[in-house]
């Protein structure tokens, strides 16, 4: 099977399947090795990455919610450099296409970015992290730059600006939208007795993503793919992106409270969304599917793969 | 690093306020030595039936290998278990306590904490006539410790840390490891660790330790919500703790 993930056009990104992680969750290359089977996956998406090393945050970084949590690391890393230097043997070993998720400030940083990625045959694609607070000039400004680069540009948008930001940031030439970013909030450490804020996820986030995801498919042209992100936590969590108009799905903590979980999403919306279309019974890929549902034919060609013809420039 | 699935075989309690859980693991768990953790997540028969309360993986420290596919886990008295209770184990978490070769003498302390964390290495630090001094710190002094071997010398801290023939236990050891709970973690070692360079000339490197408890989202490396700067070095609890020699700490 073979999904685009990213609009048709010179540099687009094809995956096997359309599940990957969050950028954040799963380190910088192969942490779960040994816990997850990496080839099930469409593809990595790094931590974040920024220009310089960042310092992880001082204080709780973590605060257990029920059912979630909220989470505050300053996004570590070492560096763009260093993460290339130290990563793209790994990388390039890797049976599937790496997403970098970049964060930068200014379009110098991405510019700066632009031009040692571009060397990078080892990152397939950048995801561009923007931040909660942006303004739309500033974004539209990162975009613009970010989409010279060399490689399909996938840009996630921030939670609470995301209807605003969408529908210009596609026009500004991003190859897909990745909605969203997780939530921001706030909750008490108990042991230090003080509020902490940083990113909520859980299951609960997946019905208030779910919504925007729907919403901006229809406002957004059908070229721009949407991929969905946020509180998936089970194969069928993932099956409702997919239903609301995402073309592919990033699964975010689900996996740190359960690893084999991202695969089975991945197993399960690889053969779902290669049988749905042409009301073939699901074989057993595994466990979950117990059952076949009947699905109304709904795309354009019976064929569900994306067009492979050779793309156009743009 | 491995996925397993486990069950608790019998549930023991060994005093008034502390149980023992015997758990049948994979024999892979068997290598586990003490420092190492597990990540441990209660599932239904149904695997498929996930609840998502509690959200994270609990981590549990064993306290003992009883064979080659049991390992002990002490919890509350108050936590609620069943026998049979199936898991979800991800182990081990974490690198072995590192000791010297010639050690006689060691002196572990809990502060703000449950011991459970250092206990693993009981058995076979008294099976090598190793002396054991414990001291218990804060809230650590309402540990109660009548279930632990007779051998190991238990002392109560008091309220301002200090404790009888603190200069003469703290000369005498080869090796300190001091078990703190999570919250303000780095405090408590700097506490610590002002204690010892009051009592001693100097703390050399690889001497004492502190052993933080720091609930793991990942614990595989991933997530860096763990990441502690040292001096010269970043390190993540998961992978490389869970005990830091103090002296590399950036203690508050």
């Amino acid at each position: 099977m073979a999904i685009e993930i990213t609009r048709p056009g010179k540099y687009s990104l094809i995956v096997s399947t359309p599940v990957m992680p969050a950028a954040g969750t799963l380190g910088f290359s192969d942490s779960y090795k040994g816990l997850i089977d990496y080839d099930k996956l469409g593809a990595l998406v790094t931590n974040p990455v920024t220009i310089e090393p960042w310092n992880p945050a001082s204080g709780t970084r973590m605060i257990p919610l029920d059912a979630g949590i909220l989470l505050h690391t300053g996004l570590p890393n070492p560096g763009l450099s260093k993460v290339i230097n130290r990563k793209r043997k790994v990388w390039a070993n890797m049976p599937i296409p790496v997403i970098l998720h970049l964060v930068a400030t200014s379009v110098d940083q991405v510019k700066q970015a632009g031009s040692a990625l571009d060397e990078v045959e080892e990152v397939a694609a950048v995801e561009l992290g923007l931040s909660d607070d942006i303004e739309l000039d500033d974004a539209l400004a990162l975009v613009e730059a970010a989409a010279k680069m060399e490689k399909p540009l996938l840009v996630r948008l921030p939670f609470y600006e995301c209807y605003d930001l969408a529908p210009p940031l596609a026009e500004a030439g991003a190859d897909a939208l990745v909605l969203t970013a997780a939530p921001r909030g706030t909750a008490r450490d108990i042991h230090a007795g003080r509020l902490v804020s940083g990113r909520i996820y859980g299951p609960l986030i997946k019905p208030l993503v779910l919504r925007m995801v729907g919403r901006l498919r229809r406002e957004i042209p059908d070229e721009i793919p949407i991929i969905g992100c946020g509180g998936i936590h089970s194969p069928q969590d993932a099956r409702d992106y997919i239903d609301a108009g995402a073309v592919a799905v990033q699964v975010d903590t689900a996996t740190w409270a359960q690893p084999k979980m991202l695969e089975r999403i991945a197993r399960d919306l690889g053969g779902w969304i290669a049988t749905r279309h042409k009301d073939a019974l699901l074989d057993e890929w595994n466990p979950d599917m117990g059952h076949t549902e009947a699905i109304e034919r709904r795309a354009p060609s019976p064929d569900a793969s994306p067009d492979l013809r050779p793309s156009r420039k743009r | 690093m491995k996925e397993s699935q486990g069950y608790i075989e019998r549930i023991t309690r060994v005093n008034r306020d502390y149980q023992r859980l015997d758990l049948a693991v994979d024999k892979s768990l068997s290598s586990l030595r003490a420092g190492q953790a597990l990540l441990v997540r209660r599932i239904d028969k149904d695997y498929e039936a996930e609840r998502w309360v509690p959200y994270l993986r609990e981590l549990w420290f064993p306290v003992e290998i009883l064979a080659s596919n049991m390992l002990v886990i002490e919890q509350p008295a108050r936590s609620h278990f069943t026998p049979g209770q199936l898991l979800s184990i991800m182990g081990p978490v974490g690198q072995p306590f590192r000791f010297r070769q010639k050690l006689r003498n060691i002196l572990l302390i809990a502060y703000n904490s449950t011991p459970a964390a250092l206990l693993m290495m009981l058995a076979p630090l008294l099976e090598r006539q190793v002396s054991i001094t414990m001291v218990l710190m804060g809230s650590a002094r309402e540990y109660e410790t009548s279930h632990l071997p007779g051998e190991i010398e238990i002392i109560q801290a008091d309220d301002d840390l200090s404790w009888s023939d603190m200069v003469m236990t703290l000369g005498w050891a080869d090796q300190v490891f001091a078990a703190v709970g999570p919250g303000d973690e780095l405090e408590h070692l700097g506490d610590i660790m002002r204690v010892m360079r009051e009592r001693r000339n100097d703390v050399p490197a690889n001497y004492a330790f502190g052993v933080l408890q720091r609930q793991l989202p990942c614990g595989v490396g991933a997530c860096h919500a763990c990441m502690l700067n040292l001096r010269g070095a970043r390190k993540l609890q998961c992978v490389d703790g869970p005990a830091f020699d103090l002296t590399t700490l950036r203690l508050n």
